[in-house]
């Protein structure tokens, strides 16, 4: 095989001798498939081409897209499907779409353009941190289905999209966080200006009515920042004392709360220090640490957030003459019979009535081959059909289907999910402790001295001593963290995650999809005497191209072209290339065309396939499920922390031994359903280890859920991913080995920041406690020590490259 | 000094105002997505036919 040339449009191979070419940016580009060829065709006839010069990532293959139904987008035109997701103001319409098949900001450019110059669009907003499409336009001009249509012409698939209350709530709460952000920080300034002037420190020559006035505007302008922006920090200090519990939020609420009290007593007579600007200060960092960490958080959270593909949103329902008509699932009703062609996800659990073909059920139960079903046999909701087409009566819907049973463990994993102690509590509670208890023998030694001063050094002893820096220490660390992991392709969903990793003895792998690649490779070809593989290769390719299996997609494209090709469920495929009659698959099968013996498999291993035409055999293909190139470098870094390996698999073949064999996995199970697979868990949790789960599928997601960390692959299903701490966006297996790295670091820093903090708050007690701390030296001091732990995390966004 | 006594109040009216304006911009959604815009500038340029089409999206809905 010769060294292919990548695909124009999607970076894939193109196989040598291709048919597919246009001309893009004046010259002539070679694709890989007819799809990436009309897509760029669709493209360049549209006057975008400049797109193929803006993209920094090669685009989508249109074929990893889920299948288009032009039925399916059709029932998107009927008023009442468009009903939850189409707002209609007059003569436009008003919708959002969730899109597929976003590589880069060049997408977004293509993607408002294309449709910005289609017929009655009025405007289109792709916002490129969630994939949603914002789309106005003049539905009686242009259906919804042909939008959808035109946007699939040009590469990308769209799904009506809705706002869930999750989503809505959290948008909601995001924009609160950053009002609050935004008025803490603006009246700071203010109030800052105002009450510095009265800081003996600045020696201005201030007359006693502009000395009030001061006050009194200082006084007003701090008032929304207690109320308003610091209500947050109150809310959890009562909370915490309810629960018995001192934490931060106790810590922050005396400072703010007492300097605001002061401030406003010293409003009134005239006298004493004013601090009304520590309560902003303190309001304003501690804000926009809070808002970091909620920020980095929610990227990820939006992005995962999309529960679509797990089923399919139409089906094919029989009536009882056997016309098939196209219906939405939610208007599927028990006992229904359903088509389901090849190629198409089951839309309920059902029986087989009618049909023979293979079921892949990769996803559901980690079996990596379809798996034979006929007449009589029970299939599952989500799960695909390969190669015929089935005729179900459905059994079990919606909430009663083994898939919803499976999200219904999750829910019971989820309360499992041992929560794991956050450095920064464990610091607060003893510092606020010794804090409290200083504070009140400080507050007593003085009084026997000056009792005039008592309540000035113990409110500057507060304010000095605020956590502020403190409370910066881990959202910093947390947010420079996830900005440096996002790059190496690992996304965090919940930061703690970085904290905890210290804590894992036991890493739980998945096979199919995590330590594999999760789809069948081509291994190996051994033609027959006298036979010449690339040849072989391109006819079994010609004619695999036909097919929906998953073992079609090893083969690759073909130069050659096969007719009347026809499948047999679970033997194979027979067709024509060249003027020859040829089949491929299963041993007997194929020699049954030639009415020979049947051959023998040249190895055990692995699933081997057989060519041959008329006159004999002509080649073995052997296929396989093959492992990440980077596994074994994961496993090393793993047995170099010393964490014991486990493989749970739901993939009952012997390939679960072969690969714990291979990579050195100290134990393997095979054949495990989601349940067994939580059960594996609880038992080691109950044994007291900490568990790092890494999976994919949706049987994975109840040990995701449950896991101390888990970490989805990117390839997995969705709800893997909105169970998992994190998510191998990359799908490269080293990318987690140089994460382990970041995380070690992480720790590292925000150790570091709390013991920086720490100390300048312990040092700056003394001075407090003899009273020569004043509001000025308070500020400086906050400010520089914030100022320094801001700094030290900022070392964690400067990463050695990762090895290549 | 005294005309701190008008300049005062001005600087709390304009603090006011910028509070406002900031409520306004992001309850229209100006912040939600911080990455696209960033991108979009650099894309314009080499428009090829900026002003072919029916375009009147002048007003941005409101997002939210």
């Amino acid at each position: 095989m010769s060294s292919p040339q990548p695909c124009y449009h999607c970076s894939l191979p193109v196989p040598p001798g291709s048919r597919f070419h246009t001309a893009v940016l004046g010259s002539q580009r070679n694709f890989c498939c007819p799809g990436c060829q009309a897509v760029a065709e669709a493209i360049v006839d549209n006057g975008l081409e400049s797109y193929y010069q803006h993209r920094s990532e090669s685009s989508t293959n249109p074929d990893a897209l889920p299948g288009l139904i032009p039925d399916e987008l059709k029932l998107y035109d009927r008023p009442d499907v468009q009903d939850p997701f189409v707002q209609s103001d007059g003569e436009l319409s008003d919708t959002r779409l969730l899109i597929e098949g976003i590589t880069c900001a060049a997408c977004g450019w293509l993607i408002e353009r294309h449709l910005a110059r289609l017929p009655g669009v009025s405007s289109a907003d792709l916002n490129l941190s969630n994939h949603r499409l914002h789309v106005r336009w003049d539905a009686s001009r242009l259906p919804l289905s042909e939008l959808m249509q035109s946007l699939r012409k040009i590469g990308y698939a769209a799904h009506p999209w809705q706002a869930d209350k999750v989503t809505e709530q959290l948008a909601h709460a995001n924009r609160r966080a950053l009002r609050k952000l935004g008025v803490a920080g603006l009246l700071w300034m203010q109030v800052m200006m105002a009450s510095m002037a009265t800081w003996p420190e600045f020696n201005i020559d201030l007359s006693p009515g502009m000395d009030g006035l001061l006050r009194w505007v200082s006084l007003i302008l701090t008032t929304p920042i207690i109320f308003y922006c610091s209500t947050e920090f109150f809310q959890g200090a009562i909370r915490d004392i309810r629960t018995r519990h001192l934490t931060m939020d106790v810590s922050v609420s005396l400072a703010i709360a007492g300097a605001y009290v002061a401030g406003i007593w010293s409003t009134f007579t005239g006298q004493g220090e004013l601090y009304f600007d520590a309560s902003g200060m303190f309001a304003f960092f501690l804000l926009s640490g809070r808002y970091l960490e909620r920020r980095a958080r929610e990227r990820t959270a939006a992005a995962t957030a999309q529960l679509v593909n797990l089923l399919p949103a139409s089906c094919l329902r029989l009536d009882a003459k056997g016309n098939s008509e196209r219906i939405l699932l939610r208007e599927l009703q028990l006992a229904d019979h359903v088509l389901v062609p090849p190629g198409h996800l089951i839309p309920a659990d059902g029986r087989i009535l009618e049909g023979r073909s293979s079921v892949d059920e990769s996803l559901l139960t980690g079996e990596y081959l379809p798996l034979p079903r006929s007449p009589g046999d029970h299939v599952t909701a989500g799960t695909l059909n390969v190669e015929g087409p089935l005729t179900l009566q459905v059994d079990a819907l919606g909430d009663d289907t083994r898939l919803s049973a499976i999200v219904r463990l999750l829910d019971r994993a989820q309360s499992l999910k041992p929560r794991l102690a956050v450095i920064a509590d464990r610091v607060a509670q003893w510092f606020l402790i010794s804090v409290l208890l200083i504070a009140t023998a400080v507050g007593l030694a003085w009084l026997s001295i000056d009792s005039s001063r008592a309540f000035w050094v113990v409110l500057s002893l507060l304010v000095a001593t605020c956590p502020c820096a403190l409370s910066l220490a881990t959202p910093t660390a947390l947010t420079a963290a996830t900005g440096s992991l996002h790059k190496l392709g690992l996304l965090l969903t919940s930061g703690h995650v970085l904290e905890s990793f210290k804590h894992i003895d036991t890493v739980i792998f998945d096979k199919t999809g995590t330590l594999t690649e999760g789809r069948l490779t081509l291994k190996d070809i051994r033609p027959f005497p006298g036979q010449d593989a690339d040849r072989a290769l391109a006819i079994a390719s010609a004619l695999e191209n036909r097919s929906e299996h998953p073992i079609a997609r090893a083969f690759g494209h073909s130069p050659l072209v096969a007719s009347q090709v026809t499948n047999t469920a679970g033997m194979g495929l027979e067709g024509m290339v060249d003027g020859q009659q040829l089949r491929i698959g299963r041993p007997d099968f194929v020699a049954a065309l030639s009415h020979g013996s049947v051959p023998q498999p040249p190895t055990a291993q692995g699933q081997w396939l057989l060519l041959g035409n008329e006159q004999g055999p002509l080649a073995w293909f052997a296929l396989d499920d093959q492992l990440r190139s980077d596994a074994p470098d994961l496993l090393a870094a793993c047995r170099k922390r010393g964490w014991s390996t486990l493989l749970l698999s739901g993939d009952s073949s012997p390939m679960v031994q072969e690969v714990a064999a291979t990579l050195g996995i100290n134990d393997a199970r095979g054949g495990l359903t989601p349940a067994d697979k939580l059960a594996v868990l609880q038992e080691l949790h109950d044994k007291g280890h900490r568990v790092l789960m890494l999976g994919d599928g949706v049987n994975d997601v109840p040990v995701l859920a449950a896991a101390d960390i888990s970490i989805a692959m990117g390839s997995a299903t969705d709800l893997a991913k909105t169970s998992a701490d994190a998510i191998l966006l990359s799908n490269r297996l080293g990318s987690l080995v140089d994460a382990l790295d970041v995380a070690r670091k992480t720790r590292r820093i925000i150790i570091e920041n709390l013991a920086w903090a720490t100390l300048y708050n312990g040092l700056v007690i003394p001075f407090a406690a003899i009273g020569w701390v004043t509001p000025g030296w308070a500020a400086i001091g906050m400010s520089i020590s914030s100022l320094l732990v801001v700094l030290n995390a900022m070392r964690l966004t400067r990463l050695p490259r990762p090895q290549a | 000094m005294a005309a701190l006594y008008i300049m005062i109040p001005v600087a709390m009216v304009i603090v006011g105002l910028a509070i406002w304006l900031f409520f306004w911009a992001v309850n229209s959604g100006q912040f939600d997505d911080l990455d696209s815009p960033a991108h979009s500038i650099l894309f314009d340029d080499t428009e090829p036919f900026a002003d072919k089409g029916n375009r009147d999206n002048e007003s941005r809905p409101a997002d939210d």
